[in-house]
């Protein structure tokens, strides 16, 4: 499975390179759109010292991480970003007369090209500024694999709402952009319902806060809720996904 | 011999939700439900090419949907290689090849080399079997040029060539073929059509196929099932059916006088507006290019189109004539 999924994710790659010009230009304009974003936070801490306990190098680490989470997400599982799109264009019928997963083909579908601009923010910013070294290395990993796969499986939860309504085409990625927005801020301005949003249904909080925590300060408590959100929002992804599947193959799908 | 494919009061319904006007459609949902296939019942032998035919809407899609696996049926049965269709879809699927003329399973942004070898992956075959098999089927289908081409520069034709390829590398026993000339110039359906008849033959595979255009159902197929609103119509070889229903041919012929007669027999003069005249030729009577020549030789000719009756007329025929 993970062969062909590697097969399949690298003509992907393939396909968002092959137009270098319009490549550079995608990864140019992302590492230029990091760059304001970033001038921002710099000029706050201008100001301040920190916000909620947060300083700049927290505020460094968490936005090294996101940026690090979406890249990858948008670089290995690209497809995330049009499957409400694709199922109510009914692309999935050619899928279902072929010998594997669905929900896996549909993710390697498409490699973003902007993401390999956040992967080079990303980078910089946990080196340069999180002061991040060699031996965060296993943690930093660990963190940015259940932060994307939280990412990935939230942004598959939304776009399987297409399977019961149209309009879901939109909302989805509105709903995976306010995902994004949530986990751009310190988890410290996070309180009341907003903190319930954060940990549920935009769950900022396990995409990156959770993982900032454990590089903050390692415990086997975060790491243990880490990895079961990781889990957790893999497996609600999966199933709900498979029974919307179901029920485009029942013919009951929104679009007719 | 099992047949390859046998169906048994096969159904399928749809329901829609009715949008009611203003806000009321806020608070109630109106269901509306649509038979989309209402219990047919039909076996397909191994070897054969049989085509499902029939106007927009009756049924011929989501009779090959079920068939294929990707949709589940509201009631009967059915077997398709000894295999229930949309309970064992992913062992059925290395046995079949899928062809949507509407729908593409190549990547266009690549060459279709690469989707090619992406497929490779996917049906589990092994290199050797996948080289032979890939430069038997260029070779036969003439696409040795335009391999490495990325397929959105390909034209219509040659895409459609590539896809029949692509559903074919795993070596299925069966082929289900949904509109696969929709679209296409002259030449290339001719290419499809020849293709699809000489590769099945040699292969020995059973097409099932389902097409607007009577030319498909002529060239390749020997049987036809008629499907209208959900139901089997007619059911019998395509030589009998050519006999009764598609031996026609729509003669245009755009002229400077204000009107053309053609007296020959087998031929009947159809609706026609000043200097353009429309006829219906029976071909097994007179041959087209005689009703040309008769034409020609009147002199005055601007413009001639040849074309088949369109779908609906011919299964308007055969139901009426079955009623």
């Amino acid at each position: 499975m993970f062969a062909t999924y590697a097969v399949n994710i690298g003509a992907a790659i393939r396909t968002s390179l092959m137009d270098r010009t319009n490549f550079i230009l995608n990864s140019v304009g992302m590492v230029v759109n990091d760059v304001f974003f970033l001038a921002l936070w710099y000029m706050f801490f201008a100001g301040f010292r920190e916000v909620g306990g947060w300083g700049l190098k927290d505020v460094a680490l968490l936005l090294g991480m996101i940026m690090m989470v979406v890249a990858i997400s948008g670089v290995f599982f690209g497809g995330y970003r049009d499957m409400a799109a694709t199922i109510l264009r009914g692309e999935i019928d050619a899928l279902l007369t072929q010998p594997r997963a669905v929900l896996p083909r549909l993710l390697a579908r498409e490699s973003i090209a902007t993401a390999w601009g956040d992967l080079v923010m990303g980078a910089w910013l946990l080196v340069a500024f999180a002061g991040l070294g060699w031996r965060d290395l296993p943690l930093v990993a660990l963190g940015l694999a259940a932060g994307t796969t939280v990412y990935v499986a939230s942004a598959v939860a939304y776009a399987s709402m297409a399977f019961w309504f149209a309009g879901a085409r939109s909302f989805a990625r509105d709903l995976t952009d306010f995902m994004l927005l949530f986990s751009s801020y310190p988890g410290s301005i996070y309180s009341g319902v907003s903190k319930v949003v954060a940990y549920t249904l935009l769950p900022a909080g396990f995409v990156v806060l959770t993982p900032v925590a454990l590089l903050r300060e390692p415990d086997w408590q975060t790491l243990a809720i880490m990895i079961g959100s990781a889990l957790g929002y893999a497996a609600l992804a999966a199933a709900l996904f498979n029974l919307g599947l179901r029920r485009y193959r029942q013919g009951l799908f929104a679009a007719g | 011999m099992p047949p390859i494919v046998a169906v048994e009061n096969l159904r399928k319904t749809y329901r829609y939700v009715r949008r009611k006007p203003g806000l009321t459609r806020l608070f109630s949902r109106d269901f509306q439900t649509v038979e989309a296939v209402a219990g047919i019942s039909f076996t397909i032998a191994e070897r054969e090419r049989v085509a499902i035919i029939g106007p927009n809407g009756a049924g011929k899609s989501t009779t090959l949907k079920m068939l294929s696996g990707i949709l589940e049926p509201t009631g009967g049965a059915a077997a398709v290689l000894g295999l229930v269709p949309w309970k064992e879809r992913r062992a059925l699927a290395y046995r079949i090849g899928v062809v949507f003329g509407q729908r593409s399973q190549l990547w266009t942004e690549l060459p279709a080399r690469d989707s090619f070898a992406l497929l490779r992956r996917i049906y589990d075959v092994d290199q050797q079997t996948f080289t032979r098999r890939l430069s038997q089927l260029v070779e036969r289908f003439g696409l040795g040029p335009i391999l490495d081409q990325p397929v959105q520069r390909m034209s219509l034709g040659q895409r459609m060539r590539c896809e029949i390829v692509a559903s074919l590398l795993h070596g299925p026993a069966l082929l289900f073929l949904d509109e696969p000339t929709i679209g296409l110039d002259i030449t290339a359906k001719a290419a499809i059509r020849d293709f699809i008849r000489e590769h099945a033959g040699a292969e020995g595979q059973t097409v099932v196929l389902t097409s607007h255009d009577t030319r498909d159902i002529e060239l390749v197929c020997d049987r036809v099932i008629v499907i209208n609103e959900g139901r089997i119509v007619v059911d019998q070889p395509t030589d009998q059916l050519r006999r009764q229903f598609l031996g026609h041919r729509l003669v245009t012929l755009r002229s400077a006088a204000p009107s053309i007669d053609l007296a020959l027999p087998g031929v009947v003069r159809r609706t026609s507006e000043p200097h353009i005249s429309i006829f219906e030729v029976d071909t097994r009577t007179t041959r087209v290019d005689a009703v040309v020549q008769a034409a020609l030789a009147l002199g005055g000719i601007e413009d001639i189109t040849i074309e088949d009756p369109p779908m609906e007329e011919v299964v308007r025929a055969i139901y009426d004539a079955n009623r």
